[in-house]
């Protein structure tokens, strides 16, 4: 960013434009410094390198043209290179110097210059030398901030301008002000004030998403306060179902949905916290800058749920052996994170320098990584509520929680020896466990019971589709239909593939499989109704061979016998060990019988007190990501994971005053520092961005017309001063979103009315200018919600799980299907409604309804013809218009006249005038009143705000 | 600093529409749109050799209206035939004698290599026998004898790669140009371009397999964020379009005399609304549903097709669930002719799917059983697909259609570990085109002796689409849409037309 006072940029140069323009003169003071360091045949960069370069490079990257962003006239380029990201030179190593690369590069259309013959040897040989002698450049040559250095408007600092002198009583209001100063010079002016009826419908479907209700109109239309207009608004901004409709603007930003997409696209069923998080931010005014705190560290902040924003976007939880594969599939998870925050809060592209350096905007590659080093220890994963747990709970959890840190510490103690240990490895003879079918044989014992326990796994909770005991006959007496019963430590809950029963049941595959409910251990016990004599078990993951994934590597099998309580009738350790994902409890086997026993018990211990710390939190779960401190991250060549380059600490843009980490930063800290540096006052974006996108919301269109991207690639403002003079009011009012909501909706630019006129649709038929209110078709949301509300079947309940238009068949790959019929637990606002990536809504889908796989700054709003077969023919309208037959009759009896009248309030918020009255009776006289509701919800008044 | 403006009304351009409306606004306004595009000429002027983004100029009533195409098109319609699951390209169209030879041997290198699901076994040859073909011998296998009678119409790329190995990001990859979800897909991009010639029925219409929808689902024909006026259509011959019909209960006379009524009312309150775009848009959206609810029944009824074309697709089949399934994959194929027949601008036809079965069960995903599942699934496909090729050949529809079959990667030449089939492979696959604009017989790149990887003419997925836009007249570079920051392209910002497949 261009501070005011710095020096300009030429002083920065190596070489002014006017030494470039008259070579020769390039000779300036530092050549007289540097060539005291002269010594033997050691290459001088001003007098040896510079000439070469003269000839054959400065055409192209210099000040004014810079090809792939390169410029050799400043040491900044040459620190920082081109697109590419790559540093132009590796001192004392021409080899591996991409200068050297591309000069000599045996492809020619690779090679540069791209023109003519190329640099001779000699002077190569030239450049190579000056590289290897350490590729010192002139000292005091080049500023660091050059490449830094914008004059674009969105990076100056927010200046408070002057609001322009009132011309006339209408624009009193300073917003009314701008607005009139900017039509003057198009010569437009506003239009006449909108009636009350239009005025509340607007108020209340563009704030709460749904219409008024008649008596709410009729209510305002005598409502003779002065001050009448200012107390509804304020009235409307302080009803629940206001942050009911801002939430779910917010939540297209942030591309937030209720499953992980990709193929598996399992349920999120935890996710809805955050949209519950969210409904509320609006609905108390929470000041923006503590917003923007809490969803980036809201673990930190004390609000757990807030950091969904992290992790609302898709993951792909189906990882390759791959390597390379699995790591761009981080990349991607990472890149969803950085183009999420950078877009949200800054509308900024920074995602555009994962490859190259941006192309518009003031960003190198290498920042791009510092934003990632920032994210680099969130994972995709719920983690518990705590919040909500009363103060004693949380005593007791901390107290297992520092016994468990006690065992853990132990046990660590016995990995400790175990490395020290002499004892040699004593592997088994046994053939490993695998996922099929695995067998135990043993002496005939006589038992009650058989119990199963699982020390470790492949992966995640382990998993077995039957557990078979053998008699002496040869029978397997685990089957329930043997009257046999199962238990275990516990289930993974959810999944009616996966359940205990199935693990005695007979039948095979993962669709008949038990799931521990605790990674990598758990254990599952049959109950005999009398005492058995067995001699042989026999079970397996997945006899159907489709999945090998949480395969139980380390367990032991015990008996319940009349005689002696339990005792190991079987267990791995004569096992080959498996040969997969690495074993956490593999030391055991290193340890003597002695201390393997000890050992073993402190991990029992420890599986018991966190299971119990679990059962005592009973904490409910939240998606809103899983942290851990991260390994180094490093610049990504191209953004390929397999092309490391040097390791990059955490760090903010330096394009705004840029906040400094340490590279071993604590993660928390990283995200703490990073909302700070969002939210600074000199910041000039975060203010910005957010009272355009209010703009954006309330008028259809931005007073930047990019709302996520305010980079050299976006649209100008066409309203710059108001668009400052807001972020300066934002700020002053300690970031209150209702304060410049307040302030927009009192304005007579929103009062106005929508009737277009001859000049203003010639001169500006977009409405730029806001010479009228545009017109726009409601989204999806306000459109269902409005049906259910004026047929008076709305459900106001707020928050919790939402709910479902898709029936759910639960999978390894999960499948939706569109819902046929629908009742009451269908009838919630559209925001509660669960949502499944790539699977829309069967009816409201096609209103341009986001799926939640990318960041919407703005929704098309097409208007198409399978959108009016959906709202014409659909089940659902025929239903919602037949209970809205029902409300008229109900309020107006048989009388058909009141019928219309109502209808004509409910739906368009206006009294039906002769014409309207005459045609509607003609219909309901020979079709009905249902067909007349049916139509009246696919009119445009009802589909549009006006 | 450099600059891309463009215009951004949420349904874009309205030069067109304004410029041919009768309206007295129509002149000024087209007095403002044209000092607009003022200033876009000044803007490109600074983008140093970059090709500035061509608009199509879209009249929000008539969002699928034809368009020109950037240049002079060698196809007008595209019929893509989709195969979900990866279809091995060694059992079908890539004949490889070396597996032959060295059938039950380890592939040279191969035995470090870890695929999908893990390790490889040996080299194993295809279970069907490879024959020549046609007057060009194309060699093809006995597992869709009847497509390898078409041979000669047949243009093959062998040499096509991916940037994936999993089939829901391998999905999206050939059918969106990206791996993640919710990139516009190539009938969106096609449709947004070029509209489509029939205004009564959808412009892009995708027919999923009667098993289900692949693994990418919708996202296979989403208009990620191009407005949803292209996003495709679904629908099949076993299940029709949705809403399509007045819901229960409702008589012809109340369904006409209702939308009569809306027709009246709408025009009545728009009347203090004149010149506005979308407002008219959204009556007229009426209008085409109106032409599509008497276009849509008529095109899905397929009874008034001869018994010998009936016959010719395979429709008749029956007498187990296989042949069950061929009939109803058959009655998909003429379905999807008789919408190119109408100017239906994108028809995306699935084989395969994910619903009713995982790996290979319902779909071309032969990791373990190869042989047993291919047998089902070649003979559902074969006879259907071929008999569509052919019946639009004799119709004359290939003069002005594409057709494209594909699939999202291909497989391993070995067998995995302990199984009898083949894992996935995105490092060298078989295409095939037919139709406008195509040169055939024809095959372009090849694999190594092994199959395994694509060493001649490497084609990339890009690439692949590239040289679909330009036979439709598009350039792939200059069909963009700006969406959050960045100029979207199909092909990302990579791609390079194949010149050599071209007629």
């Amino acid at each position: 960013m261009h501070h005011p006072g710095s020096d300009p940029i030429k002083s920065t140069t190596l070489f002014s434009k006017e030494s470039l323009n008259r070579l020769g003169l390039w000779t300036f003071s530092f050549l007289l410094t540097v060539s005291s360091f002269y010594r033997g045949e050691a290459v001088d960069f001003s007098t040896d390198v510079i000439p070469i370069l003269e000839r054959h490079c400065y055409e192209c990257h210099n000040e004014n043209k810079s090809k792939a962003s390169l410029r050799l006239d400043i040491t900044d380029g040459w620190s920082l290179g081109g697109d590419s990201g790559e540093p132009l030179i590796r001192a004392g190593q021409p080899g591996s110097s991409l200068l050297i690369q591309r000069i000599t590069h045996s492809d020619p259309s690779e090679r540069m210059p791209p023109e003519g013959e190329g640099l001779s040897s000699k002077e190569i040989e030239t450049i190579q030398g000056w590289i290897r002698d350490g590729a010192s450049l002139p000292k005091g040559g080049a500023s660091e901030n050059s490449f830094y250095q914008t004059d674009h408007w969105a990076f100056q600092p927010i200046q408070r301008p002057d609001v322009p002198s009132a011309t006339s009583k209408s624009t009193q209001h300073p917003i009314d002000a701008f607005v009139a100063a900017r039509q003057e010079d198009m010569e437009l002016s506003f239009s006449k004030e909108a009636d009350r009826f239009s005025l509340l419908r607007r108020l209340s479907l563009l704030m709460k998403g749904i219409p008024p209700t008649p008596e709410e109109l009729l209510r305002f239309q005598t409502d003779r306060d002065p001050f009448a207009w200012d107390r509804w608004v304020d009235m409307t901004l302080s009803h629940p179902q206001y942050g009911e409709k801002w939430a779910r603007h917010w939540l297209d930003v942030v591309r937030y949905a209720d499953s992980n997409g990709f193929e598996t696209n399992r349920e999120r069923k935890t996710a809805w916290h955050y949209r519950d998080y969210v409904i509320n931010a609006f609905n108390t005014d929470k000041p923006y800058d503590r917003f923007v705190h809490e969803q980036l560290a809201g673990d930190f902040f004390g609000e757990e749920a807030a950091t969904g924003f992290l992790v609302a976007g898709p993951v792909d939880i189906v990882k390759s052996p791959d390597i390379s594969l699995t790591l761009m599939q981080r990349q991607n998870e990472l890149d969803d994170m950085i183009n999420t925050t950078s877009t949200a809060f800054l509308g900024l592209t920074v995602g555009c320098a994962r490859c190259h350096t941006h192309k518009f905007d003031p960003i190198h590659q290498k920042e791009y990584y510092g934003l990632q080093a920032i994210f680099a220890g969130v994972e995709h994963g719920e983690r518990p509520l705590q919040k909500n747990l009363p103060a004693d709970q949380k005593r007791k959890i901390e107290e297992l929680q520092s016994q468990l840190t006690d065992l853990e510490s132990e046990i660590n103690r016995w990995k400790e020896k175990s490395t020290t240990s002499v004892k040699p490895v004593q592997s088994g003879t046994r053939p490993p466990v695998n996922a099929r079918l695995n067998e135990e044989t043993f002496e005939p014992v006589d038992a009650q019971a058989v119990r199963f326990t699982v020390l470790a796994s492949t992966s995640g909770e382990p998993c077995m589709d039957e557990l078979e005991i053998y008699d002496l006959m040869d029978l397997n007496v685990a089957l329930s239909s043997l009257g046999t019963t199962a238990s275990a430590s516990g289930t993974l809950p959810g999944y009616a593939i996966h359940q205990l029963k199935h693990i005695h049941d007979g039948k095979h595959g993962n669709q008949h499989s038990w799931i521990s409910n605790s990674a990598g251990s758990g254990w599952v016990q049959i109950d005999f109704p009398s005492t058995r004599t067995i001699q042989k078990i026999i079970w397996s993951r997945d006899r159907n061979e489709e999945f090998t994934d949480r395969l139980p590597t380390r367990y032991f099998i015990e008996a319940k016998t009349p005689a002696s309580d339990w005792i190991r009738i079987a267990d791995s350790e004569n096992r080959i060990p498996h040969n997969g994902k690495p074993d956490p409890n593999a030391f055991l086997s290193l340890l003597s019988k002695e201390d393997r026993d000890q050992a073993e018990s402190l991990l029992r211990q420890r599986e018991e007190l966190k299971s119990n710390i679990q059962r005592v939190s009973r904490t409910e779960m939240v998606w809103a990501g899983k942290f851990h401190q991260p390994e180094p991250t490093h610049r990504l060549y191209r953004g390929d994971p397999m092309q490391k380059r040097e390791a990059v600490p955490p760090g903010t843009l330096q394009v705004i005053r840029p906040v400094s980490m340490a590279s071993n930063e604590p993660e928390q800290t990283r995200r703490v520092k990073l909302a700070e540096w969002i939210t600074a006052h000199d910041n000039p974006l975060t203010a910005r961005v957010m009272v355009n996108r209010i703009w954006n919301y309330v008028f259809g269109r931005g007073i930047v017309g990019t709302p996520s991207d305010f980079g050299a690639n976006g649209l100008p403002p066409t309203h710059p001063e108001l668009l400052d003079w807001l972020a300066d009011e934002f700020i002053r009012s300690g970031w209150s979103v209702k304060h410049i909501q307040r302030l927009i909706l009192t304005s007579h630019t929103f009062r106005q009315s929508s009737q277009p006129n001859a000049t203003g649709l010639a001169k500006d038929a977009e409405g730029l200018y806001l010479w009228r209110f545009t017109p726009r078709r409601l989204s999806a949301e306000p459109i269902r919600d409005s049906i259910l509300a004026t047929s008076g079947v709305l459900d106001p309940r707020m928050g919790g799980p939402g709910f479902y238009l898709l029936d759910v068949q639960v999978e390894n790959v999960m499948h939706y299907f569109p819902k046929e019929t629908f009742g009451p637990p269908e009838f919630r606002r559209m925001v509660y409604m669960s949502r499944i990536r790539q699977e829309q809504d069967a009816i409201f889908g096609a209103f341009d309804c986001p799926d939640g796989n990318q960041v919407i700054p703005n929704r098309s709003r097409s208007n198409t013809p399978i959108q009016a077969l959906n709202l014409f023919n659909s089940p659902f309208i025929q239903q919602q218009s037949n209970i809205l037959a029902e409300r008229l009759r109900a309020a107006c009896g048989e009388e058909m006249n009141d019928q219309i009248s109502q209808a004509f309030l409910l739906l368009h918020a206006k009294m039906p005038d002769e014409i309207e009255i005459q045609m509607s009776k003609d219909l309901i006289q020979s079709e009905g009143l249902e067909s007349f509701c049916r139509a009246l919800y696919n009119s445009s008044r009802f589909l549009f705000v006006f | 600093m450099k600059r891309l403006p463009r215009k951004l009304h949420p349904l874009l351009d309205r030069r067109q529409f304004l410029s041919h409306s009768g309206t007295a606004l129509s002149g000024m306004a087209l007095t403002h749109l044209l000092r607009r595009d003022g200033l876009l000429a000044a803007g490109n002027d600074v983008l140093s050799g970059k090709v500035s983004p061509l608009r199509p100029g879209i009249d929000p009533a008539h969002p699928n209206a034809p368009r020109h195409p950037h240049f002079p098109a060698r196809a007008r319609q595209v019929l893509m035939i989709f195969c979900s699951g990866a279809v091995s390209q060694l059992d079908t169209f890539d004949y490889k004698p070396e597996l032959w030879r060295r059938h039950g041997q380890p592939m040279p290198g191969g035995k470090d290599l870890i695929t999908f699901q893990g390790e490889q076994g040996d080299l194993a040859k295809s279970p069907w026998t490879f024959r020549p073909r046609g007057q060009s011998g194309k060699m093809i296998s006995d597992l869709v004898p009847r497509l390898g009678g078409m041979a000669d119409d047949l243009c093959f790329i062998h040499s096509l790669t991916s940037e994936t190995n999993t089939h829901g990001p391998g999905e999206n990859f050939m059918c969106t140009g990206f791996t993640l979800d919710g990139f516009p897909s190539i009938g969106a991009w096609t449709t947004y371009a070029l509209g489509s010639e029939t205004e009564s029925l959808p412009a892009y219409v995708a027919i999923p397999d009667p098993r289900g929808t692949p693994q990418s689902s919708v996202n296979c024909w989403g208009p990620g964020f191009l407005p949803a006026a292209f996003q495709g259509t679904d629908f099949n011959a076993t299940n029709p379009l949705r809403n399509l019909h007045p819901p229960a209960g409702i008589t012809p006379k109340q369904d006409l005399k209702t939308r009569s009524f809306l027709t009246k009312l709408n025009r009545h309150q728009m009347q203090e609304y004149p010149g506005d775009s979308e407002l008219a848009a959204r009556i007229s959206s009426y209008e085409l549903a109106a032409s599509m609810q008497l276009s849509v029944p008529e095109i899905s009824d397929l009874s008034a097709e001869p018994r010998h074309i009936l016959k010719m697709y395979g429709a008749d089949a029956a007498g187990n669930s296989t042949q069950d399934l061929k009939a109803a994959y058959a009655r998909n194929c003429i379905l999807a002719r008789r919408l190119v027949e109408k100017g239906v601008r994108f028809v995306q036809l699935f084989n395969g799917a994910y619903q009713t079965g995982g790996e290979g069960v319902s779909n071309w995903d032969g990791h373990k059983a190869l042989e047993k599942q291919y047998k089902i699934h070649g003979e559902i496909l074969d006879q259907s697909t071929a008999a569509l090729l052919t019946d639009l050949k004799q119709r004359g529809l290939l003069e002005n259609t594409l057709v494209v079959w594909c699939t999202e990667f291909g497989r391993m030449p070995t067998f995995q570990k302990g199984a009898s089939g083949r894992d996935h492979n995105p490092k060298g696959f078989t295409a095939f085109m037919t139709g406008a604009g195509v040169k055939a017989p024809f095959s372009y790149g090849a694999t190594d002796p092994f199959g395994y990887q694509a060493v001649e003419n490497v084609v990339t997925t890009h690439d692949f689409h590239a040289t679909l836009l330009h036979l439709l007249g598009l350039d792939h570079e200059r069909l963009s849409y700006y969406h959050n920051g960045i100029e979207r392209r199909l092909t990302n910002v990579e791609g390079r037309v194949i010149t050599d497949v071209l007629g």
